[in-house]
């Protein structure tokens, strides 16, 4: 990968190096089958929230390959000169170099962003930042390994809500959020990235499932009206089931913090 | 922290005595850090119940990381870091046709402290990079020549990338343990290298572990020394006890015993400097082998 400019902050290694070029890269076959999942489940999660002691909250969560870790700083005084009545939620998400099939440069690139943006609409609605004035609350979200962006969006949403409950931030109510890749007729809930390779749609979708309210939809590629409001109804059917997990995990760690 | 300005509806009921005990405490922390340390050590324990030798435990776990080629996970107390390489193919240096690359940085992302904002590395981890770097090469670990696949055209870049999650001191022991760890896991795949197309094909089949020199891993012990009535030697300072070093000192040892490297910053403790020295060299020994079991 080719690297702009020398870098002075960083150890740099040559200037030109690629990734390994294997014999048979040209035949890999194209997901078809779920490998032993049905269309409608999901990969299980593990969360566990308060790991970074550091943080004023943090979760850390894993569904099979994907890891990310997320925590939230604040609420904390605001950089910016002008007055603000409301708070402001601030989402970075970085890409540990080793997390993706290819080395990320560690230069920033416009896939982080562009998911910070999808996990900030995913969450935003759901915190009273009217309660903080002044001032700002800072999401940083590490992800350590990927394995699909949608569910590095679906996954990232949930564990950023988490780690707001966490850290004593009053949320309106916890967000779940799951993705659906559309492969032929089927719909397959939380698609490795395989699979969303293999698709001709993916949604995403946030919400609060606990006031029924969808904080966030996020289509890509082509469907129909009908089945896309078919991909919204089973998302939002498993978002009541992750947040049964996220509630638990949170009760679990207040209480093991009693203690 | 929560309640700080939260025009909460619900009453809350007055603190209790342990509550108003342990806030004043936090408190005089916050405001006093030297002083509040500086109670603790007369009484000859640390703020988070150690004694001045004793060392936090260390967690390892490698290669849950497939996207990496090989990784480490270390946990050393609350300090985390997660290490992953991932091997690129590269044209050599034209004086050095044989020798690949090792290519160590750290990062300290804003995730893991308050201390840290979003942006370019700060200072702290340019240090870190840069001793981490030297340290890699000068014990020999990892011979480059190992890492040719076809003298002057292609060799191996290992690039060894360590992401802080959870900063709380004592980065860069952890770190090189990481490193270390995650060098040990890495298995690369068998490249070809075909003279007429001038392309390196690999073999997805075939994958073989790095040839090292495990005889010359580095692990290395960080101490702390706070010259308080009489000066306190502290084996592997926290993030709270980091700022209020008078000195400190990082002793490297290879795995066979032998001195890879040894620094000091900061004012040595006066006349006792040298047998405090000694004795954290001895000491850093015997933590060197305790790591090597768990790696």
């Amino acid at each position: 990968m080719a690297q702009s400019a020398f870098d002075r902050r960083r150890i740099n290694g040559p200037e030109e190096s690629f990734s390994p070029v294997f014999d048979d890269t040209d035949n890999t076959p194209q997901a078809t089958t779920r490998h032993g999942r049905s269309p409608a489940d999901i990969r299980p999660i593990f969360l566990q929230p308060g790991l970074i002691n550091q943080a004023n909250g943090s979760a850390y969560i894993e569904t099979e390959k994907t890891k990310i870790a997320c925590a939230v700083y604040g609420p904390r005084q605001s950089k910016t000169t002008t007055y603000s009545e409301k708070g402001r939620l601030n989402v970075e998400v970085k890409f540990a170099p080793f997390s993706c099939t290819r080395r990320r440069a560690p230069l920033r690139d416009a896939e982080d962003r562009s998911i910070a943006v999808s996990i900030h609409q995913a969450i935003v609605s759901s915190v009273r930042l009217e309660l903080f004035p002044k001032s700002s609350i800072d999401v940083f979200i590490t992800v350590i390994e990927n394995d699909g962006l949608e569910g590095c969006i679906a996954s990232g949403s949930i564990a950023a809500s988490a780690a707001l409950a966490d850290a004593g931030i009053e949320l309106l109510g916890l967000v779940a959020s799951c993705s659906v890749a559309v492969c032929g007729t089927q719909l397959w809930l939380d698609p490795t990235e395989d699979e969303a390779r293999a698709s001709k749609a993916t949604l995403i979708l946030a919400c609060m499932p606990a006031l029924g309210n969808i904080t966030s939809v996020w289509q890509s590629g082509q469907t129909n009206i009908d089945e896309a409001a078919r991909c919204v109804e089973i998302c939002q059917e498993r978002c009541a089931d992750i947040h049964s997990i996220v509630a638990e995990s949170l009760l679990q760690s207040a209480k093991a913090n009693l203690l | 922290m929560s309640a700080t300005g939260s025009p909460s509806t619900c009453v809350k009921a007055p603190p209790s005595q342990e509550e108003t005990d342990s806030l004043r405490a936090q408190i005089f922390q916050r405001l006093h850090p030297r002083t509040y340390l500086e109670r603790f050590l007369t009484e000859n324990v640390r703020p988070d119940g150690r004694t001045f030798d004793e060392w936090r435990t260390v967690h390892v776990n490698v290669g849950s990381i497939s996207t990496a080629d090989g990784s480490a996970l270390v946990r050393v107390g609350d300090t985390t870091i997660v290490c992953g390489i991932k091997a690129e193919i590269a044209e050599p240096e034209l004086d050095r046709p044989d020798d690949g690359f090792l290519v160590p940085n750290i990062d300290l992302p804003a995730i893991c402290s308050p201390k840290f904002k979003p942006g370019p590395p700060s200072e702290e981890a340019q240090v870190l990079s840069d001793r981490l770097n030297e340290v890699l090469i000068s014990s020999g670990i990892l011979s480059l020549p190992s890492l040719c696949i076809q003298p002057g055209r292609a060799v191996w870049t290992l690039y060894v990338d360590a992401t802080c999650i959870n900063y709380d001191g004592n980065v860069f022991d952890a770190t090189l343990l990481a490193m270390v760890a995650a060098l040990k896991n890495v298995t690369l795949p068998k490249a070809s290298f075909d003279e007429e197309t001038g392309r390196t094909t690999c073999s997805r089949k075939t994958r073989a572990p790095l040839q090292l020199q495990l005889s010359r891993a580095p692990y290395s012990a960080s101490f702390g020394i706070v010259d308080a009535s009489q000066p306190c030697v502290l084996s592997d300072p926290t993030s709270f006890e980091e700022p209020l070093l008078d000195t400190s000192l990082s002793v490297i040892v290879d795995e066979s015993g032998n001195l890879i490297s040894v620094s000091e910053l900061g004012m040595g403790a006066s006349i006792e400097e040298q047998t405090i020295l000694l004795e954290c060299i001895a000491d850093a020994k015997k933590r060197g082998l305790q790591m090597q079991k768990l790696i």
